[in-house]
């Protein structure tokens, strides 16, 4: 039995309404628990004056683990090279700024006070590979979303109109096969589309060969999800990602959930407007009037940061349709087992052009305009719009007036004059801060011992000293624990135990699984016995030993929305 | 008799089986692949009695971890070669990597590098055996004959099946396969190379650009029907590529992918990663960030495509150390060019105990025959389960490599 008391901090806790409260926090065998007695002697203690107390970032939206980002790496040799070898003997080597190997992502999230990452985009065919790479991503707990609705098969039982009770069937089977914590869907229908050659496809329009449009793909899934009870909804990557005048996609997926609740990620790329001389233009108020009206639909953010990255999707079509703009000129595209796709295109956002200038005025216009922010979880999408490792900057910018403007002069002088964003006064307080990076995103996982303080929560805890520079602050925490461990105190990793991971287990008719070997056998390239990662197989070789976090589903409920 | 996973190239055919009786050498049903049938003819079993040894003379496993771990504390700069083993011992492989700061290389990298170095240069167009299966109309192989390497290729494609639409193939710079000629449903043809292999796939690369250029009127046809194929699927084997530069003719039919790609559809496959060959790229890379052919240095991660390839760094005598692991095929060589004064560990194969010379021989069992794992398949993309079918009474490249891991910290600990 392990104690902790970490005393004399101010405590943020949304979850429970604290809000710089200064109280202590008291934590046995890696739980928290209400406050010892005063006076009685603890294993650790933390002087925590002078220093605000959050529960650990938890990274909703993040490409840490699984093929397209391994072959990101592959693809970038030169974001590798000249790495100065850590001085820390718990590391083991390993480098990359814009696609870190897996070590090093989890000790830099760690050294950032962030203890949970999840992996957005997980092809049920590619899933053993993501979660062999999550487990090998040491001190954070992770976790992942199944990639559904450009798969043969979940076309065409929408195509053949089979009963949507099947369909649900087989998303609670292909969640249970794959463990994932959820469900993404990513150009719906399109990366299938475009395995038929079809270019573009709005959310009305039909899939060239199997007639089903991205509408009914996007209600039957944010359904079957709703009626198995998964706690996180949809994950949605809209159609026309990066387009100009998409917002007009983005708004469709809004109503073709019809009330069902939705996750739009990454939505600074699905923000835009056709306006002004380049016919392209900011179209986050219109976003953030839809956010605020339809209290169904949370977004998280995707905001670029300048500089060198890698973008790393399933969406085919778009990145195909991009891969003239890589930079380095180099880029990879795939088509996958009847599953999806991926696209890998490296990418260098400037300042000095305006169109990336606009995407990352965008971003910030979608944080700031946002009027809850339990709806709105801050990620850049990494590495899509930037690396995690610049959460710190981008929390500064949210933070502090007087910086985002600086920031904004350097920009493109068109964006710099006319951007919106120049007249938005609203700073984001610490309170909001510990929402966006912890207890919305906890929220809307299911997470409920998670991205809280409060008793009986996970002793994930991230310290930081109170400095007037956010950036210096979040960059730097004081402490952090994970699970009541000290794993890193002033940047440097003290511990590395291995992370959990989380899924959920929901219910469904079992006999799904025969259609579902028939279809095996005659269409794919995987034994059917091999389809289902059994939990043994989870945890004792993809996940190293790290603890199974099943996550429970809500109580069953037939939707009236169908 | 058990449904089986065959790990003996990367198709891993998984809709197999195998009678692993406790006599004699395990029968393969529902293949006649020859590939496998050589293999499991080297897996009788007598392996349970195959015993480690430390200078020629048998010695307990312990004694022989022992010895390895001083070989590899008295190093300097160790190669860790072959890494012929599943995703675990690759991640075994890789701390130890770290403790005793030793270069990375795989007895099969020849055939993956010149992929490696396109996909750095200009990156890649993949498709998968599934994706083959339901979605190609045409298939334009490359140099190659790929029954002889992966005799079951064309079944795992689906060529010529009631589901595939994929009833031609055409041989580019070989002879028909005529293992594909053999599918009653499906017409093959070949055209030879117009001038050699560079020229060939220049040429087509123009063609299907639409630019002007003098050719062939059967690379002019073959051009023509690529565009009007709707979904073409290239196939090439790097290791069987020729000349000195298969990089650069993996880099044009890449090219030529990307090319069609602009009007219709194409997907690429490269038929690489034998023995673990893609396991430890893979593992690798998403450890390091870094793929194969990577030391693990005092002074940071450094990959040297060409310098540390373990043929190289042999033949330079540029390391004085060698772990070689071998855990598939006893039939090649260990690290064949290491002169023989060179400290070496070898984990392998029970039957390269005969002909190994190394100072530390220990036997290990095979990833899907006395060991479970998992291996990744040649499309890069699926990672597939390996299930042991009978105990042999060795133990995994992983545990092995555990501890001589953890003797050579007391080892370090003990010289203090």
């Amino acid at each position: 039995m392990t104690t902790l008391r970490i005393r004399g901090g101010r405590i943020f806790d949304p979850t429970n309404d604290e809000n710089g409260v200064a109280r202590e926090i008291c934590v046995r065998d890696g739980r928290i628990v209400a406050p010892f007695p005063a006076g009685m002697p603890v294993d650790h203690e933390v002087d925590a004056h002078g220093a605000i107390v959050l529960a650990g970032g938890i990274d909703m939206h993040s490409h840490i683990g699984g093929g397209k980002v391994n072959l990101a790496r592959m693809l970038l040799p030169e974001d590798h090279r000249g790495a100065a070898p850590s001085d820390n003997p718990l590391e083991l080597a390993s480098c990359g700024r814009c696609a870190p190997g897996t070590l090093r992502a989890g000790y830099r999230y760690a050294e950032m006070g962030y203890t949970a990452a999840f992996e957005p985009a997980m092809l049920p065919s590619n899933a053993r590979q993501a979660h062999f790479e999550m487990g090998d991503t040491p001190i954070i707990d992770h976790g992942a979303y199944a990639l559904l609705g450009n798969d043969d098969l979940f076309l065409q039982m929408l195509a053949r109109g089979e009963p949507f009770e099947r369909v649900r069937d087989y998303v609670g089977w292909t969640i249970n096969a794959s463990k994932a914590l959820g469900v993404k869907v990513v150009n719906p229908g399109g990366i299938s589309a475009f395995k038929f050659n079809q270019r573009a496809l709005d959310v009305d329009q039909q899939h060239v060969h199997y007639g089903v449009t991205p509408r009914s793909v996007l209600h039957t899934l944010a359904r079957a999800l709703l009626e198995l009870g998964v706690p996180h909804p949809l994950h949605i990557h809209s159609s026309n990602l990066g387009v100009a005048g998409n917002i007009a996609s983005t708004l469709a997926t809004i109503d073709a959930l019809g009330g069902l609740p939705g996750h739009l990620t990454h939505v600074q790329f699905h923000s835009y407007g056709t306006e002004g001389p380049k016919k392209f233009s900011s179209a986050a108020r219109t976003l953030a009037q839809a956010v605020n009206a339809n209290r169904n639909v949370s977004v998280d953010v995707g905001q670029i940061i300048f500089g060198q990255t890698v973008t790393a999707s399933g969406d085919t079509m778009r990145q195909v349709a991009n891969s003239d703009l890589a930079s380095p000129r180099k880029w990879v595209a795939a088509d996958i087992e009847c599953d999806a796709g991926c696209g890998v295109v490296p990418f260098r956002y400037r300042e000095a052009s305006y169109v990336n200038a606009l995407q990352w005025a965008i971003g910030l216009e979608l944080f700031l305009l946002v009027d809850d922010p339990w709806r709105i979880v801050l990620t850049t999408d990494h590495p899509n719009g930037g690396p995690f490792t610049s959460y710190p900057h981008l929390i500064r910018l949210l933070m502090d007036r007087s910086f985002r403007a600086e920031q904004l002069a350097k920009l493109h002088p068109d964006v710099a004059a006319q951007a919106d964003l120049a007249q938005i006064k609203r700073e984001l307080s610490l309170y909001e801060i510990a929402i966006l990076t912890r207890a919305a995103p906890a929220r809307l996982l299911g997470l409920k011992d998670r991205g809280h303080l409060g008793v009986g929560a996970a002793a994930d805890i991230a310290i930081y000293r109170d400095q007037p520079d956010r950036e210096a602050m979040f960059a730097t925490p004081l402490c952090v624990f994970k699970d009541g461990e000290l794993v890193a105190r002033d940047g440097r990793i003290t511990a590395v135990p291995a992370g959990g991971v989380h899924f959920v287990e929901p219910d469904y008719d079992r006999s799904i699984e025969r259609e579902l070997e028939d279809y095996s056998d005659k269409y794919l390239a995987l034994a059917f016995r091999h389809a289902m990662i059994g939990k043994d197989e989870l945890c004792n070789c993809c996940n190293r030993g790290g603890r199974l976090l099943p996550t429970q589903c809500r109580a069953t409920e037939t939707s009236s929305a169908g | 008799m058990t449904p089986w996973t065959c790990p003996f190239c990367a198709l891993l055919c998984d809709r197999v089986a195998l009678d692993a009786a406790a006599s004699g050498t395990p029968r393969l049903h529902g293949s006649d692949c020859p590939r496998a049938k050589r293999a499991l003819a080297h897996f009788d079993t007598g392996a349970a009695a195959a015993q480690p040894s430390v200078d020629g003379k048998t010695a307990t496993l312990e004694a022989a971890i022992d010895a390895a771990a001083h070989v590899l504390a008295a190093a300097r700069q160790p190669l860790f070669g072959g890494l012929a083993t599943d995703i675990a011992g690759a991640r075994a492989v890789y701390k130890l990597a770290n403790a005793c700061h030793a270069i990375l290389d795989h007895a099969n990298s020849g055939g993956l590098l010149p992929g490696l170095r396109t996909l750095q240069d200009r990156g890649l167009l993949q498709t998968t055996l599934a994706e083959i299966r339901n979605r190609a109309d045409l298939m334009v192989v490359i140099g190659t004959q790929p029954s002889k390497d992966y005799p079951e290729f064309y079944r795992r494609c689906g060529l010529g099946d009631a589901v595939s639409t994929l009833r031609e193939v055409v041989f580019a710079g070989t002879p028909v396969d005529p293992s594909a000629d053999a599918i009653k449903s499906v017409t093959s043809r070949s055209v030879p190379w117009s001038g050699d292999a560079y020229a060939t796939l220049a040429t087509l690369n123009a063609l299907c650009k639409r630019r002007p250029v003098e050719a062939s009127g059967a690379l002019r046809e073959l051009a023509q029907r690529m565009l009007a194929a709707k979904y073409v699927v290239l196939v090439w084997e790097p290791g069987r590529l020729p000349g000195a530069h298969a990089a650069l003719l993996v880099e044009s039919i890449n090219e030529l992918g990307k090319t069609i790609n602009r009007t219709t559809r194409a997907g690429g496959l490269a038929l690489a990663g034998n023995e673990g060959g893609l396991a430890a790229n893979q593992t690798l890379t998403w450890l390091s960030g870094l793929p194969l052919r990577t030391g693990v240095h005092a002074s940071g991660l450094m990959h040297e495509p060409h310098r540390y390839s373990a043929d190289r760094l042999l033949a330079d005598r540029a390391v004085d150390a060698l772990l070689w692991i071998a855990s598939f095929d006893p039939e090649r060589a260990i690290a064949a060019n290491a002169p023989a004064s060179l400290p070496t560990i070898a984990l392998a194969h029970p039957a390269h105990a005969a002909r190994a010379s190394a100072r530390v021989f220990i036997p290990v069992a095979t990833p899907g025959i006395g060991a479970s794992g998992h291996l990744f398949r040649l499309d890069g993309v699926v990672i597939v389960p390996v299930a042991k079918v009978r105990d042999d009474g060795l133990p995994g490249v992983a545990d092995v490599v555990e501890r001589i891991n953890a003797r050579l910290q007391r080892v370090r600990e003990e010289s203090v």
